[in-house]
């Protein structure tokens, strides 16, 4: 009886505003700059119902009302015209939030045109408008507006205007850039294929791909609107007939607040203006936070999870070689938001001296997740839960820092996934790799270092004279290559080497293969080899290790998995993978996909793909079996039919 | 023009421009991407273009596309001349020729729905007025590149997708204008092996069931088997082996080719073979090598290759090779 293939979940639409929200309502400054913001408006909105008199009307007032300090009519105090401060604060929220925010918008719209204009057409359209904007912000704005409100008649909205026309400069650059970005994007070139005019491709994937910049450039720009436009009225430059916080300064200055000591009639505008900036830069901050995932923190999990499991000790012997590496009973967890996920689950294997370990799986079944745990590079949320890790009579399962430190590089060695793309491009190749020696050898003199450089790369196959070349002088092959010299270069005993070849041409990867295969040779390294390609495992290791979700689904000679194999996955995979011999065979697929690590069937966790599975794989876990010749097999169907 | 073929590139050359080799040089060079190809591809056939970076076939496939313009030679599209078109004139074409691109995870515009991607191209195309007819055709699209039911996906975003699925996506988009030829770019070489199968496979029963024409481009000759009728090999900007599926991966005559086959990996340790690893790289295509094109990296390279350019030589009626050795 079969079990039903990967049942998938009902689609929930959730639409990138509410996981946005979600993610605002955990950033702390960003809801504070939120509900500061918020006040303001609000205040400025109600400003009549909230402000205790009228500060248009001079009714009532006689000398004697200048300059009263705080008292319980006059919560802050009045001013030099005897006028009530607090009231001239309420109304004045509303001239500068006006001015901050029409003055903004004018700006934002044109420089967003300037810069998705500029950007997506280039060439000499985008010279002309750049080149324009350069000069705009070389102009210094202040001594510009000013000159341009003095010599025309000072309303609130030529105020509005001019430093609305003056404030674009920045937004374009910006958004140039990011047009820029996107636009060399895929999903452009494939809109385009569809047969998308401009207009269709601007509206519909730039600007909503430039937009979340585009919200917090405008905070930040309407913040520099209602500084510019205080310090306009400051500068006595501002509209006559309307109170602003910048024009309340500009008085109080003016007639004589200091001398009389009245520092309510300064401090309470200047309050006005510090607040509504600062609440403006926390939320710019807190929305280019979420928003530019490069600044993105990772959130620690305190303490160690004690969690049991089960130990079987199945690791099979299938050699006289001395063992380096030893693996038993690992696994790893990942903690966050109160959950546990049992990344890696009971995973056992031994690495001898010289061997050349497969380790197979499909994305997202812990492979990478095993390899980082084995070098102690983890990320913060994930680990060891139990196992150990012996290597060279230690356990690094559980060894500290500083001493893993020490075993790093010079011991094990890691060539990552994609790493010819983490090359410093403005530092030579040569450079980088004697930067390696010296951080895990401190102290070797220059010469000594750079012969050993040369040493390297001739290893690896990159001529002497390339030495000096930069990272974008090299092919993605040389690359590569250049990426093995440095995981060579404090001579470690196990090399990892994760994906080493994927993104690369069938020829340069039969290149590295070949390359990786006589260096084993020659420095008698061992290798684990993670892939998802099973043909490059049977074409150079020695022995291999199927992973599926995070266990071991199978762990043997690469004899027995390819001749031999007893895990239904293993045989699934092998039937997925081209055959030159038979070209006429239909490839055959696994369908479903691997399990979510939040998401963990309870039985056996292939067997929601399993094509043999039966009742008992849905509700219990299957043990390791131990098969002759060390051959490992997790799945229940080897204890049916023994 | 026969009405036999559904397209057919006679000497195509598509050259961009490098620059100068100094400052004040009057000789330009430039970037040989495709020089002189000739294809004929039949109704509802399926044509493997096989190459490592750099060959040419992603440019071959973008001008085809009108996407790059043509330097020299012609495209014929269903007996049309559609190499130099206006973006008007070739707005008809274009719902004819759709392409899917190799990486499905960049190919998607992340702030779409799978819905509103799905529909994009019929809304671009002005196609299916009411909102019912429109949802009815991306049902459809969705449903025939195997993603069912498709009520299931369509509220959902790309990132909430797997990779196989997204691809799934791209090729319902490219489905929707129910196209007459598809080009494929490397449309499998960023999914794990697992999904390949399900990619090509999918691919294949679109050309059974709706007896759409594809070419397929890709750097590894293994995932060719089975679905392709042809397989053409591309170095340096031009064909230099062509022939039918059996032809070329049972007997392929140019050293190129069968360096390519040799080093595809075979999924049993009990068949490890010597391959033959090809050194170094290929070579920058602005200063090309005088003579064949593949002389310094040929591993049977005589004198006379550096001097003369082999041109296809027919080794069957279907099978043709660039290599001085058959001219012997």
């Amino acid at each position: 009886m079969a079990v039903q293939t990967a049942e998938l979940k009902p689609s929930v639409p959730s639409s990138p505003l509410t996981g946005f929200w979600r993610e605002f309502r955990k950033n702390r400054m960003g809801v504070v700059g939120l509900v500061m913001l918020v006040l303001i408006v609000i205040v400025a909105i109600f400003a009549p119902a909230l402000a205790p008199y009228d500060p248009e009307t001079s009714e009532g007032i006689t000398s004697r009302d200048i300059y009263n300090p705080p008292s319980t009519d006059h919560w802050f105090g009045t001013d030099d015209a005897g006028k009530d401060v607090l009231s001239s604060f309420i109304y004045g929220s509303r001239v500068s939030l006006i001015v901050g925010f029409f003055a903004a918008f004018i700006s934002i719209v044109i420089g967003g045109v300037i810069g998705i204009v500029a950007g997506y057409y280039g060439g000499r359209l985008e010279n002309i408008l750049m080149r324009f904007t350069d000069t705009m912000l070389v102009i210094p704005d202040l001594p510009l507006i000013v000159v341009i409100v003095a010599l025309t008649k000072p309303s609130l909205l030529n105020i509005i205007f001019v430093i609305g026309l003056l404030g674009w400069t920045t937004t374009a650059r910006v958004v140039r850039s990011q047009t820029l970005a996107v636009k060399s994007r895929k999903f452009v070139l494939r809109a385009r294929a569809i047969g998308a005019g401009t207009r269709h491709i601007i509206l519909h994937h730039i600007l909503p791909l430039v937009l979340p910049l585009l919200v917090v450039n405008a905070i930040l720009v309407i913040s520099l609107a209602i500084l510019n436009e205080s310090t306009l009225s400051f500068l006595g430059l501002g509209d006559p007939t309307a109170t602003s916080w910048g024009q309340m300064l500009n008085f109080a200055f003016g007639r004589g607040a200091m001398s009389a000591g009245a520092w309510w009639a300064l401090v309470v505008p200047g309050f006005g203006i510090v607040w509504v900036v600062l609440g403006l830069t926390l939320l710019g901050h807190g929305l280019e936070q979420i928003l530019n995932p490069r600044l993105e923190s990772h959130h620690l999990m305190p303490g160690r999870p004690t969690v049991q499991t089960e130990a079987v000790d199945v690791t099979g012997k299938r050699s006289d070689v001395p063992v380096l590496l030893d693996v038993r009973n690992l696994s790893i967890h990942y903690v966050g938001d109160g959950q546990v996920a049992k990344a890696v689950h009971n995973v056992s294997f031994q690495l001898h001296e010289g061997e050349l370990l497969g380790l197979v799986g499909e994305s997202g079944c812990g492979k990478t997740t095993l390899m980082m745990a084995l070098m102690r590079l983890l990320p913060a949320a994930g680990q060891i839960a139990s196992g150990s890790i012996r290597f060279g009579g230690w356990d690094l399962a559980t060894l500290k820092e500083d001493e893993m430190a020490e075993i790093r590089w010079k011991g094990i060695s890691i060539i990552f996934q994609g790493a010819m793309n983490a090359l410093n491009p403005v530092r030579t190749v040569g450079d980088q790799i004697a930067e390696a020696i010296n951080k895990h050898m401190p102290g070797l003199p220059h010469g000594v270092v750079n012969a050993r450089v040369l040493e390297l790369l001739d290893l690896v196959g990159i001529a002497a004279e390339h030495k000096d070349h930069y990272p974008h002088q090299y092919s993605g092959g040389m690359r590569q290559r250049a990426m093995i010299a440095m995981a060579l270069s404090c001579d470690p005993q196990v090399v990892i080497a994760d994906e080493p070849t994927t993104a690369l041409d069938v020829m340069i990867q039969a290149q590295i293969l070949e390359l990786l295969d006589d260096l084993r040779k020659k420095l008698g390294l061992a290798i684990i080899f993670v892939t998802h390609d099973l043909g490059v495992v049977a074409e150079m290791c020695d022995s291999v290790l199927v992973m599926y979700g995070g266990m071991t689904a199978e762990y043997a000679s690469v004899d027995s998995i390819y001749n031999a194999p007893r895990h239904p996955y293993t045989q699934e995979l092998l039937k997925a993978f081209p055959d030159l011999s038979k070209p006429e065979k239909r490839l055959t697929s696994i369908p479903g996909y691997p399990p979510k690590l939040n998401a963990l069937p309870d039985g056996c966790r292939f067997a929601p793909r399993c094509p043999l599975a039966f009742e008992r794989c849905v509700t219990e876990m299957p043990r390791l079996h131990e098969l002759n010749g060390g051959h490992i097999v997790g799945c229940h169907l080897v204890e049916e039919k023994s | 023009m026969s009405d036999e073929f559904i397209l057919e590139v006679k000497n195509l050359k598509k050259y961009f421009l490098a620059g100068r080799p100094a400052l004040f040089s009057r000789t330009e060079q430039y970037v040989h991407a495709v020089d002189d190809v000739d294809l004929q591809l039949r109704r509802g056939e399926v044509i493997a273009l096989v190459g490592e970076s750099g060959c040419g076939k992603s440019t071959l496939a973008l001008t085809l596309m009108g996407l790059e313009n043509a330097t020299e030679g012609s495209i014929f599209f269903e007996g049309r001349d559609i190499t130099h078109l206006t973006d008007r004139e070739r707005k008809s074409t274009r719902q004819r020729i759709q392409m899917v691109f190799q990486d499905p995870y960049e190919s998607l515009n992340p702030t779409q729905t799978i819905e509103e991607i799905v529909t994009e191209p019929l809304v671009v195309h002005g196609l299916a007025g009411d909102h019912g007819e429109r949802q009815a055709h991306v049902v459809r699209a969705l449903e025939d590149a195997g993603l069912k039911p498709a009520e299931e996906y369509m509220h959902r975003f790309p990132h909430q997708l797997s990779g196989g699925q997204r691809q799934r996506v791209v090729i319902a988009s490219a489905l929707v204008l129910e196209p007459h030829l598809l080009l494929a770019d490397e449309p499998v070489s960023m999914l794990d092996v697992s999904i390949r199968a399900e990619i090509i496979n999918l691919l294949a029963d679109l050309r059974e069931s709706r007896g759409i024409s594809v070419i397929f481009i890709t750097h590894d000759l293994g995932t060719v088997g089975y679905f392709a009728d042809r397989v053409a090999v591309m170095y340096l900007g031009r064909i230099v082996e062509i022939g039918s599926m059996r032809e070329v991966l049972t007997d392929p005559k140019h050293p190129y080719a069968q360096a390519l086959l040799s080093v595809i990996p075979v999924p049993n340790p009990r068949l490890r073979r010597k391959r033959m690893i090809l050194q170094g790289e290929t070579p920058n295509p602005i200063e090309l090598p005088v003579g064949c094109r593949f002389h310094p990296r040929c591993p049977v390279a005589m004198n006379i290759c550096k001097e003369s350019d082999p041109r296809l030589l027919p080794i069957s009626e279907t099978h043709r090779a660039a290599c001085l050795l058959l001219a012997k």
